[in-house]
């Protein structure tokens, strides 16, 4: 258990976002630049805490706030870390982007300066709550804070207020309110289970139920568990609890698309692993379900993704088979699958915020999204290739860059823990997510020119957008070369969910993810195999 | 029972599951928004009397009657202005009656004979508790049998609210010692979701010039 350390910068992380959305909301509309300087300052703020949160979390703290109501161990600090760093590039990139589609003369859809400032009060407050869902350390709270990122992000979806965002927009909060109900029965069940053991009080926060879910009656823990599955599940759009997620991603502006699939669906996937994960000691099937469950939505996904035109739809199907990855990791419940599940879960955050807002770089510049309508914008736009290209790889597992790494780890903590149908899958849609990013990229910037593009005068995207995908695509690139830069957090986060699997703390030598040389090295296995939820096969 | 009106309670709750079918079945929208301001003061009303047993679930009775017995119908009322008449549903009256009638009968025996798994059956309260466990459950699923069958936006909502109404309901029994923020919290959600669906229901009104659900087709995979 690591050293508990009371300290504000929970909450900090959480206020300070909220704090700039209510101001924007107050007083953003009255210049033009007011609205987006509370948007940077509020995430930047956020950030410089997750950071401080990260540096105390990973050397063995949990810090918390408001009587332990806020905790923040190391699984919670890379999720924070990650969300307000992509909020903050997301916000960054929204400069241009939304001011471009609010511009006389250059709206292609109904945006106004004024309706700017509502933009980034949600866009805050969706940050804000996304936060709030990983730092929470009460079960019903969690429930809270994660269907609250549905509210903030509803209006986002619906912004742009004309008939597929409408439509996107209901759909979105209906089927994630229905969806997130299902996620409360089970919370309370949990919580009902624990307080009848430790009491109300206690009864409440994940720190203490994880001690004791191992004893839970076998009914409870299923009835708990599908619960929470189906509800936390469909927000990580799961498969196949998934219909809601490619309408929204696409029809949202595309720096919300990029939070969307980028960081909302793992808010979703931490908090199922938080509350499901408790379970694995004692009932070992469970593992096995969100294993299958994983691999059913990694392929489902994939197949989805092949058939679209809208680039925007194809990422988000790609998103749904993403996540897929993410949860096999956590199914395969060992030390070497969780990190893998944990690595691929900030791996795609980088790598499909990078691909959305490329892509949001050709609308920008074209007006056109649907693939069969773009061709021929590797020349005119050499800094978006290099960006999608990098992105497109790294989703498909391609060396040098990050998604390789975490899907070898992947498929090496496969075949250790003996799932091999899984691994084949896995790679079979591997394959397919290749030829899917392989083939709109080609259409897209090396196919023949449209005439609505030869006629349009393209050029590349601004430079502060181009240089958020940039910075994006260089981390793909680097974690790809150097993935042992992010082993010490990550090892220590895959320790928090470990830690009520077997009771061993992490893995002790850097794992095949982190340093590919040593992958087929004896040394660089799991040190005890024993401690494998899934039996081995 | 120390104070806990047994009678009161089970006649609450009958009475719940009569507005809960009223609010689904009643074509004209107004007269089911009324359903539902009725179910809404039930669920107060069974909270309160169930806060005899747990003082703590007076605030949870008082939050209850702002949230849905004030607010939620008060959206509804305003949503269903000049459009009163909802969409023709998937399933006409008589089957669907039928229907209802055969899944409220099996979910209150099956939920009544099986609290077990959720609770302590052997306690004091244990009569009471199965009853509310029951209840929850019923009108969970009425909720759900309402989002899966109406064509209408505005009804699907009022499912939802339903669909909602019995999770919290069922808080009483499975977490009676909660804390108020987190029940502040779970309510003001539902209010908040609730406004914004009628917000963007109220655009697609706009756009689509209807709330057919069936004629949101802009968006295929």
């Amino acid at each position: 258990m690591p050293t508990e350390i009371k300290s504000a910068l929970p909450a900090l992380v959480v206020i300070a976002p909220a704090a700039a959305a209510v101001l924007i909301f107050a007083i953003g509309r009255f210049t033009s630049w007011l609205k987006e300087a509370l948007a940077l300052a509020g995430s930047a703020c956020a950030l410089v805490a997750s950071y401080e949160i990260g540096l105390a979390a990973f050397r063995g703290s949990a810090l918390t706030s408001f009587g332990r109501q806020l905790y923040a161990d190391s699984l919670s600090a890379v999720l924070v870390i990650l969300i307000s760093g992509i909020g903050l590039l997301s916000i960054v990139y929204a400069l241009r982007y939304m001011r471009h589609q609010a511009a006389p003369g250059e709206a292609q859809h109904t945006t106004t300066p004024r309706r700017l400032a509502v933009f980034y009060g949600w866009l805050m407050l969706f940050l804000s709550t996304m936060l709030w869902a990983c730092l929470s350390n009460n079960i019903i709270m969690l429930y809270v804070a994660v269907e609250a990122s549905t509210i903030t992000s509803g209006l986002l979806v619906a912004f742009y207020w004309d008939k597929r965002a409408l439509e996107a927009g209901y759909k979105y909060l209906m089927l994630l309110t229905v969806g997130i109900t299902f996620a409360l029965f089970g919370c309370v069940l949990v919580y009902a289970a624990g307080a009848h053991v430790i009491g109300g009080a206690r009864g409440l926060l994940l720190s203490d139920l994880r001690s004791v879910a191992g004893g839970f009656p076998v009914a409870t823990v299923v009835l708990a568990s599908a619960f929470l599955i189906v509800g936390f599940g469909t927000k990580a759009g799961l498969a196949p609890f998934h219909p809601w997620l490619p309408d929204a991603h696409a029809e949202a502006p595309t720096p919300v698309s990029a939070l969307l699939s980028g960081v909302m669906l793992k808010v979703a996937i931490y908090a199922l692993v938080r509350t499901v994960s408790m379970f694995y000691p004692g009932f070992a099937p469970i593992s096995m379900f969100v294993l299958a469950l994983g691999v059913f939505t990694l392929v489902i996904g994939d197949i989805m993704a092949l058939a679209q035109d809208d680039l925007k739809r194809m990422l988000a199907y790609s998103s749904v088979s993403q996540m897929g990855y993410v949860l096999m990791g956590f199914g395969i419940g060992t030390p070497l699958g969780i990190y893998a599940g944990l690595f691929h879960l900030l791996n795609h955050a980088l790598a499909k915020s990078l691909l959305f807002l490329a892509t949001g770089a050709v609308t920008y510049s074209t007006g056109l999204r649907r693939i069969s309508d773009l061709g021929g914008l590797a020349k005119k736009m050499p800094v978006t290739v290099f960006c999608f290209f990098a992105g497109a790889l790294a989703i498909a597992g391609m060396p040098p860059f990050n998604g390789f790494q975490s899907k070898l780890a992947l498929f090496i903590a496969g075949a250790h823990a003996g799932v091999w149908w899984a691994v084949i899958l896995g790679l079979a849609g591997s394959l397919i997510t290749l030829l899917v990013a392989l083939k709109a990229a080609k259409s897209v910037f090396w196919g023949k020119p449209s005439a609505a593009v030869s006629a349009a005068a393209v050029k590349e995207a601004p430079a502060t957008m181009t240089v958020v995908m940039v910075i994006l695509a260089l981390l793909c690139l680097g974690i790809g070369l150097y993935p042992k830069a992010v082993y010490r957090p990550l090892n220590a986060a895959s320790a928090v969910v470990q830690t009520v699997t077997s009771g061993q703390p992490a893995l002790e030598a850097p794992c095949p993810g982190a340093l590919p040389v040593e992958a087929g090295t004896p040394s660089a296995a799991p040190p005890d195999t024993s401690t494998h939820v899934l039996p081995r096969r | 029972m120390s104070g806990v009106s047994a009678p009161l309670i089970h006649t609450l709750s009958l009475a719940m599951i009569i507005t809960s079918f009223a609010a689904v079945e009643a074509r004209n929208l107004r007269n089911a928004t009324i359903a539902y301001l009725f179910q809404a003061l039930l669920v107060t009303g069974l909270l309160a009397a169930y806060s005899v047993q747990n003082p703590a679930l007076i605030f949870w009775a008082a939050t209850a009657l702002v949230t849905k017995a004030v607010l939620v119908p008060w959206f509804l009322w305003r949503a269903t202005a000049g459009a009163e008449q909802e969409t023709k549903p998937l399933i006409n009256f008589g089957v669907s009656a039928v229907l209802l009638l055969a899944l409220l009968a099996t979910m209150f025996k099956l939920m009544h004979a099986n609290a077990g798994l959720f609770i302590d059956v052997t306690g004091e309260f244990a009569a009471l508790a199965q009853t509310n466990l029951a209840v929850a459950f019923t009108i969970f699923v009425l909720g759900i049998y309402a989002i899966l069958t109406r064509r209408d936006a505005i009804k699907t909502v009022i499912g939802l609210c339903l669909l909602e109404n019995g999770v919290h309901l069922s808080l009483v029994s499975l977490a009676p010692a909660i804390k108020e923020t987190a029940l502040a919290g779970i309510a003001t959600e539902v209010v908040v979701t609730v406004y914004l669906l009628l917000y963007i229901i109220g655009g697609i009104r706009e756009k689509f010039k209807t709330t057919d659900t069936f004629k949101l087709s802009e968006l295929h995979w």
